[in-house]
């Protein structure tokens, strides 16, 4: 790539921003369609020099969609309306994303885009890699990220893996790679969904460090309680358009909320009567190591009991073993070396996620593009995928009750898409979610583990999902819940395991549990 | 009742006529590229080219390829490939050459029938053998295919020369002939034809009966109607002009109903769902219970028959087995998928497609011979289209 030509187009034009000198980014009118969806709808906003600009919306709302018109994916052209920075039209060429970053605007997407099979630091300065006479200097790359990594605190390793991190560290690089740009405009698209609250803490720090030194940045999240702890403005988007935009001193949860959605919702959580059974699932004293280097134990002991028809949450700071004893459990990552598993009474140690399955266990994994979908596939193959079985004789799918009980997820769960057909990589970040939730409550098992079921999703459907779980647990389905919305884990179990260091460090009644004590347990100070 | 296909306007047949064309675009662009090349070619060769007789050539002269794309798209769509099938192919046809001409003979002589079906029982089976070594070699010891296959294809090479000892084997005898040169009688043609073209409407109402039960919306009966009714043409004109000149050939025969098989396999049952599903995402299938290796197996061994249909057509179609038997099918068969859009990057991938491809490489090669282009252009001719096709296709998924 040329790089002294990809500076924002010379044929700017100056206009006056009518605000003033301290707008540094105007929308206007901007609309951008799909075939058979309009994702943005006459989007006019103005965001101002220096503040944090919260953007909020369900599911599909959009909000993706306008932050990537600013970063490029989307270039000039393939949109209608303007957009406009510090005066001068924005006008991005196709396929020239280090474009954006010229510009001054550094994005996190919603989705992972590190390069898994590469380290931290060749992540973080892909494509600037420091050269030194043609070739790369290695020791000032791994020095700088080094650098980069003590000076906003992350405790991540430079010379890493990538595939080796958990999520969390995952979107903690690449909020770092953002940072490296040192950009004007900093967006993050749900930075949070995938970290715990210790890690939200950091990075609202950082947030408001970049504020002091005049970077603006916006924020999207499904978290609203983070808008009210960050944000100066918050603008609402609703089926693409621009419901409303205002300063958040003036706003509340509760009208955040049925701006959102469209109505009033006066609880978070579904009421539920649940009347736990007998015990399914018993855990004693499980330890496992990671099957590639078997010197690393990532669990170190865990135990606990799971009864038919009960919720039990699980929570814990990022690695502390939540995943990894979800993947254990399902066959599929620990290689187990002391302790038992017994369900219903008898031992098992399954060696796959098929034996899992076939045992009665189901499993909502945490990262949904890798391990929860075909990304390529309709939504309709992707639910049916566990749940053939049960549509299928050896010769032959009845694709019409494959369809039908589709259907009935998809509708339930409201994901939004035109028909079930439609590709799962045209689908907003919360819609994926929703059809990997799908599938796998569809596979009606004994028991249901989920991995942070509700990442990335809308405080509407999240409310959907509940009830959704509270049918599951009338019909005596027993679930387990991982985390790191600890409100969540607080409205929705009947017991709370809190893990820490790959232990389980203690089980507590919902009647007893607090989110100082479950913050407690997991730090191990208690 | 369905209210949409009471009310048929011609906008409304219009509109939904280019919905269907928008939605398929890359398998309409490929159909239109190759009536482009027929006309073409019609053009060039004074009208020789569509005649009955070159059309019948041309349509058999695929075939023997066409079993081994049959297979590779599957393969290619759970992500691996195949370079072994030209040879494995070579070495069913030479085996099956040797037992027709030096051992039926003397253990079995004068039995033609059944030694027919032996030949082709011996044929069948050593390529499902091999298709089942090599898959448990890459599903179960976890060797690449590439690595594998291209393995095999030196081995049988060798396997070979081995049987024919440099020499070539006769496998002439009339009624073993019969699979790779024979032609059903007219009269019988037209009883398949409408056989299948019944067959045909049959499922379509079937399949909307169904769907009516479960209270699904219809597309427009009319739209069915026409699709069911532009197929059955098509085997029609087929039929009309293969009738003219021999009749319908055995071996294409045998084709179509291999490549029908495998469509519905594909589209139709957990194996082919799953391998779909294994080429688009390896990890996520793994986690909804996909048993990878036992599927990625049966892979190979449903490829490893195909090769033996292949290589016993080949016998009997060239009427001898010889040194060079199966030479680069292999490299045929895989353009083929990929000219009918299977993506390389697995996941991807329709057989009808694959058929389509097949059709365009025969109907370049023969367009080509009959305007005596030298052997050493045709290939250049062929590998540009190739690219070509290539291109076009990322060039339409990339402004879609
Ligand atoms: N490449 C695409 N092709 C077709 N439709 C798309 C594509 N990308 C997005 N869409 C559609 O545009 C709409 C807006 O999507 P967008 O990703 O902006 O939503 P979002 O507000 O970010 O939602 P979420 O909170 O779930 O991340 C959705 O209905 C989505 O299905
Ligand atoms: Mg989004």
């Amino acid at each position: 790539m040329n790089d002294e030509n990809t500076v924002i187009d010379a044929q700017v034009a100056k206009v006056n921003t009518p605000a003033g000198d301290d707008i540094i980014l105007d929308f206007r009118n901007v609309t951008k369609t799909f075939p058979g969806v309009v994702a943005l709808r006459d989007v006019s906003l103005q965001i101002k020099r220096g503040e944090i600009h919260g953007i909020c919306g369900e599911n599909g709302a959009g909000k993706s969609t306008l932050m990537k018109i600013l970063s490029g994916v989307y270039p000039w052209g393939t949109y209608e309306g303007q957009v406009f920075i510090e005066g001068q039209e924005l006008r991005l060429e196709s396929s020239s994303i280090r474009q954006a970053i010229e510009a001054g605007i550094a994005i996190v997407y919603q989705e992972l885009t590190l390069v898994p099979g590469i380290t931290v630091g060749e992540n973080i300065f892909l494509g600037k890699e420091p050269l030194e006479r043609g070739v790369i200097n290695w020791d000032k790359l791994y020095a700088d990220t080094q650098r980069l990594l003590e000076e906003y605190k992350l405790d991540i390793h430079p010379q890493a893996l990538v595939k080796n991190l958990g999520v969390g560290k995952m979107q903690m690089t690449e909020i770092a790679k953002a940072l490296s740009e040192n950009a004007r405009i900093l967006i993050l698209d749900e930075p949070t969904s995938a970290l715990a609250e210790a890690e939200i803490e950091k990075l609202m720090e950082i947030l408001r460090t970049l504020k002091e030194h005049g970077v603006t940045c916006i924020y999207i999240s499904h978290k609203l309680n983070e808008f009210f702890a960050i944000t100066d403005t918050i603008t609402v988007l609703r089926d693409g358009r621009v419901i409303t935009t205002q300063p958040t001193r003036n706003l509340t949860v509760e009208k955040l909320v049925s701006y959102m959605v469209g109505r009033e919702m006066t609880e978070r959580f579904p009421e539920s009567h649940r009347q736990p059974g007998e015990v399914v699932l018993e855990v004693e004293d499980l330890h496992a190591v990671d099957p590639e280097e078997p010197s690393r134990e990532v669990l170190k002991g865990v135990s606990f009991n799971l009864r038919k028809g009960e919720v039990l949450g699980i929570a814990g700071l990022m690695g502390s073993g939540r995943t990894e004893l979800a993947m254990t459990l399902f066959g599929e990552y620990g290689k187990i070396t002391r302790g038992t598993v017994k369900l219903e009474g008898r031992p098992i140690s399954p060696k796959s996620s098929r034996d899992a399955m076939m045992h009665g266990l189901s499993l909502v994994p945490e990262d949904r593009k890798r391990h929860g979908l075909v990304l390529i596939q309709s939504i309709l193959r992707n639910i049916s995928l566990p749940n053939l079985d049960r549509f299928a004789t050896w010769y032959k799918i009845d694709d019409n009750a494959e369809l039908k009980a589709s259907r009935t997820f998809a509708q339930s769960l409201a994901i939004k898409a035109p028909h079930l057909n439609v590709q799962c990589n045209t689908l907003s970040g919360g819609n994926q979610q929703k059809v990997v939730i799908s599938k796998w409550l569809m596979s009606n098992p004994k028991v249901l583990i989920m991995d942070d079921p509700t990442r990335g999703i809308d405080v509407g459907a999240k409310y959907e999902i509940y009830k959704l779980i509270n049918d599951l647990t009338a019909q005596g389905i027993a679930i387990i819940m991982i985390s790191s919305d600890l409100e969540e884990v607080l409205g929705m179990s009947n017991r709370v395991m809190v893990m820490h260091a790959g232990r389980s460090a203690g089980t507590l009644d919902i009647t007893e549990a607090t989110q100082e004590r479950v913050m407690a347990l997991a730090t191990g100070i208690a | 009742m369905n209210t949409t296909s009471n009310n048929v306007s011609v906008q409304g047949v219009i509109a939904n006529l280019a919905k269907q064309f928008r939605a398929n675009i890359q398998t309409y662009a490929i159909i239109v590229a190759m009536i482009f090349i027929w006309i073409l070619f019609a053009i060039a060769t004074g009208g020789r080219y569509l005649s009955a007789q070159n059309v019948s050539n041309l349509i058999r002269q695929m075939t023997v390829t066409s079993f081994l794309a049959v297979g590779m798209v599957l393969v290619i769509v759970t992500g691996g490939i195949d370079l072994s099938v030209g040879k494995v192919a070579g070495f069913v046809s030479v085996i099956v050459a040797q037992f027709q001409a030096n051992i039926w003979n003397k253990i079995l002589p004068g039995q033609e029938l059944l030694t027919t079906i032996l030949s082709v029982v011996v044929g069948l089976g050593i390529g499902t053998l091999v298709g089942a070594i090599q898959g448990y070699i890459i599903s179960y010891l976890a060797v690449p295919s590439f690595i594998v296959t291209l393995g095999a294809q030196w081995a049988f090479n060798g396997g070979i020369l081995i049987v024919t000892q440099g020499k070539t084997i006769p496998a002439n005898q009339p009624l073993f002939s019969w699979i790779g040169q024979g032609y059903l009688k007219p009269i019988a043609g037209w009883v398949v034809a409408l056989g299948v073209i019944v067959l045909l409407f049959y499922t379509m109402f079937n399949s909307r009966q169904k769907k009516r039960r479960y209270g699904f919306e219809l597309s427009p009966l009319y739209m069915d109607v026409l699709k069911t009714a532009l197929y059955s043409v098509l085997i029609l004109v087929y039929v009309v002009v293969v009738n003219s000149f021999n009749g319908v050939s055995i071996p294409v025969l045998l084709l179509a109903i291999s490549a029908v098989v495998m469509a519905y396999v594909s589209n139709n049952t957990r194996f082919g769902r799953y391998a779909y599903a294994i080429g688009g995402n390896r990890e996520a299938a793994r986690l909804s219970g996909v048993n990878i290796k036992k599927n990625v197996f049966s892979i190979f061994v449903v490829m490893g028959l195909l090769c033996g249909v292949s290589g016993v057509v080949l016998a009997s179609y060239i009427g001898y087995g010889t040194v060079a038997a199966g030479q680069g099918y292999e490299l045929d068969a895989i353009a083929s998928c990929i000219l009918g859009g299977t993506s390389t990057l697995g996941g991807e991938g329709t057989v009808f497609g694959a058929m389509v491809g097949a059709l365009i490489m025969a109907s370049l090669t023969n367009g080509l011979q009959i305007l005596n282009v030298p052997s050493s252009w045709q290939y250049v001719v062929k590998g540009i289209v190739l690219i070509l096709a290539v291109y076009t296709d990322v060039y339409f998924k990339k402004n879609r």
